[in-house]
């Protein structure tokens, strides 16, 4: 009885194995070797033989990022650009998701028809479709807010409040940046109502016996239930920024791929994508550390 | 007090509900407020499309039109049907993109059922890095796959085997076909696989375990308790990833671009014939981004209403 159990468990680790080879086949043909492959990219001089396939790596060290970063001449400007939109993109998006998932996830009439609403630009705010729609003048002009034309002149409010030009731009851009961003939130709002809905319903019926308000409510149950939440959203974010087709060093490397330049696509994205990868990781780090940790106590 | 020649008086269970009431007016005011505002964000470019796509070219310089044209009219869907050769790419968006998208619905469903319910020494390092994949865009394979294509090998050993036996070169050429995307999706690697397998992984770890025990002593392995015991009663997460691998795969535009430029599919040739289509007018331009999503939105419109009652039962995240 007990040499067949020790039979049986053996034979579900074979049936484990057996699901995930077909993946683990994939993993090696069609993910690390290639991202091995433009690792050495970036550290070598490639020569291509396209004719017959092959092609020729020459160890080259730093050079390629050096060349980067101190000889060519319009990479560090996008990589700070993108950098700077990562770092204050995030947040805004994350939070402002919350909102609408918390808000979403209330019972109230309609709220069929927001959560449809609310996933279209999933579908609509594309790479290809929103390099059509963004830029164009008139969109701006109709849809009001800050374009030139009608509705609140905010620029003029403020330049009558003797604000300096400087000023006055960067508060335009971050109300345009408010509802531009509300486009990348679709995935990220979905993620957080199906967090939400996780929460055991248990939990909020302990806050109103103890006759917490529906602000402790949040703090104290909703937002430490979704610590899991926020960081896969975090995560999610961060890569649909990086791989986002308004992204200038996205643009500038693809570009380059595009053009058969063979070590610089990969070179412009893998500098990118390691200080990407710091950043990110630091922030996972410290939200663990400091924030989630103090309600684990 | 009197309010409306009616005497009223103030118990305080009366002041209490009032002010009960007030706030909760207050509350659905806000939120009305807030989620319309963003709905309009949303909706402004949907109409837009429309509304632009549906004017007759004269609309365009005439300052009085703003959202109603002053006759609707087809012609800019036709001249946009035209330039994308709608019927030629919209069929290798589905030849190339879509079937890509079934087979990776159903083999990411297999390799996340390994690891929701079996044990096995390595098991948390191979999620691990299937969590890396997630992480790591596919940007960065981009070029090392389109040579890998251009000659297909296995880690070189094709090659090898024709360089020792004198054999001419028979790696094949797999860039411009649909292998490009179907390979990868069947090895659960393909068109953020990574996610869809953690979706899953999830769902099917909160499924009972009885059903499938009954399964194991009735005799049957465990592709067939797979097929016969976990796909039944997971439609809806099915249905979620369905819809979220459809939409990613119709809106892939890097790889495609890379891997499939003499044959392209609706996304890359939407992006080919952007400055054509914008000099010839805005009405064209937007008819063809219409043209784009409108598959996407039907079949949307169609599994809205499920999707949305799926998102509360699926619990992608724990």
């Amino acid at each position: 009885m007990k040499r067949g159990l020790k039979d049986f468990t053996r034979k579900k680790q074979m049936y484990g194995r057996m699901f995930i080879l077909p993946w683990e086949i994939g993993f090696i043909l069609f993910f690390l070797q290639p991202l091995v492959q433009s690792l050495v990219f970036v550290f070598s001089k490639v020569n291509v033989d396209f004719e017959n396939g092959v092609f020729l790596t020459e160890w080259n060290g730093i050079e390629n990022i050096r060349y980067f970063l101190y000889e060519d001449t319009q990479y560090v400007d996008y990589l700070v650009e993108s950098l700077t939109s990562f770092v204050l993109n995030i947040p805004l998006i994350v939070s402002l998701s919350l909102i609408v998932g918390v808000l979403l996830n209330q019972k109230f009439k309609g709220r069929v028809m927001f959560r449809s609403i609310f996933f279209l630009p999933v579908i609509i705010a594309t790479g290809v479709v929103m390099t059509y729609l963004t830029g164009d003048a008139t969109a701006e002009s109709m849809r009001g807010g800050t374009g030139a034309g009608n509705g609140i002149d905010i620029s003029g409010i403020l330049m009558s409040m003797n604000l300096t030009s400087n000023i006055t731009s960067k508060v335009i851009g971050f109300v345009n940046q408010i509802f531009d961003l509300f486009w990348d939130c679709g995935v990220q709002i979905v993620l957080f109502i199906s967090g939400l809905q996780s929460i055991p319903e248990q939990l909020y019926e302990v806050c109103r016996v103890e006759g917490a308000n529906k602000w402790e409510e949040f703090w104290y149950v909703t937002f430490p239930m979704l610590s899991g939440t926020t960081l896969l959203v975090i995560v999610f974010t961060a890569i649909e920024i990086f791989t986002d087709s308004n992204n200038s060093v996205m643009t500038y490397g693809f570009n380059a791929m595009r053009q058969n330049m063979w070590w610089q696509g990969p070179t412009i994205l893998w500098i990118y994508f390691a200080l990407v990868g710091v950043i990110l990781g630091l922030a996972v780090l410290i939200i663990q550390k400091k924030i989630f940790a103090k309600w684990a106590q | 007090m009197k309010f409306f020649n009616k005497e009223i008086t103030f118990t305080p269970e009366r002041k209490l509900l009032y002010k009960k009431r007030t706030v909760s007016i207050i509350i659905n005011a806000v939120r009305y407020f807030f989620l319309l505002a963003l709905s309009y964000v949303v909706l402004f470019q949907l109409f837009f499309m429309i509304s632009q796509a549906l004017r007759p070219r004269t609309d365009l310089l005439n300052p009085s039109v703003v959202w109603i044209p002053t006759k609707l009219t087809f012609e800019n869907f036709k001249g946009a049907f035209e330039k994308l050769e709608y019927l030629k790419t919209g069929f290798v968006s589905i030849w190339l993109m879509e079937v890509s998208a079934f087979i990776e619905v159903m083999v990411c469903a297999v390799i996340a059922y390994g690891f929701a319910r079996f044990e096995f020494k390595e098991k948390n390092l191979v999620f691990f890095l299937v969590l890396v994949t997630i992480i790591v865009p596919t940007q960065m394979l981009i070029i090392p796959m389109y040579l890998n294509y251009a000659h297909f090998d296995i880690l070189g050993v094709f090659k090898w085997f024709s360089d020792i036996t004198g054999l001419p070169d028979f790696r094949p050429e797999l860039l411009n076909t649909g292998l490009t995307f179907w390979l990868p999706s069947l090895f659960g690697v393909g068109v953020r696989s990574g996610l869809f397998i953690f979706i899953y992984r999830k769902f099917f770890e909160g499924l009972p375990r009885e059903l499938e025990e009954a399964a194991y002593v009735d005799g049957a392995g465990p592709l067939r308790t797979f097929i016969s015991v976990i796909l039944p009663s997971s439609g809806v997460v099915f249905l979620t990833v369905t819809i979220f691998s459809t939409i990613w795969h119709w809106n892939e535009s890097y790889m495609s671009d890379m891997y499939n430029k003499l044959n392209p599919p609706l996304a890359v040739k939407l992006d080919y014939v952007r400055n054509e289509l914008q000099k010839d007018s805005r009405s064209t331009a937007m008819a063809a981004c219409l043209l784009f999503v409108l598959p996407m939105l039907v079949m949307y419109m169609i599994l809205q209403r499920k999707f949305v009652q799926s998102i509360d039962r699926v619990g992608i995240v724990g």
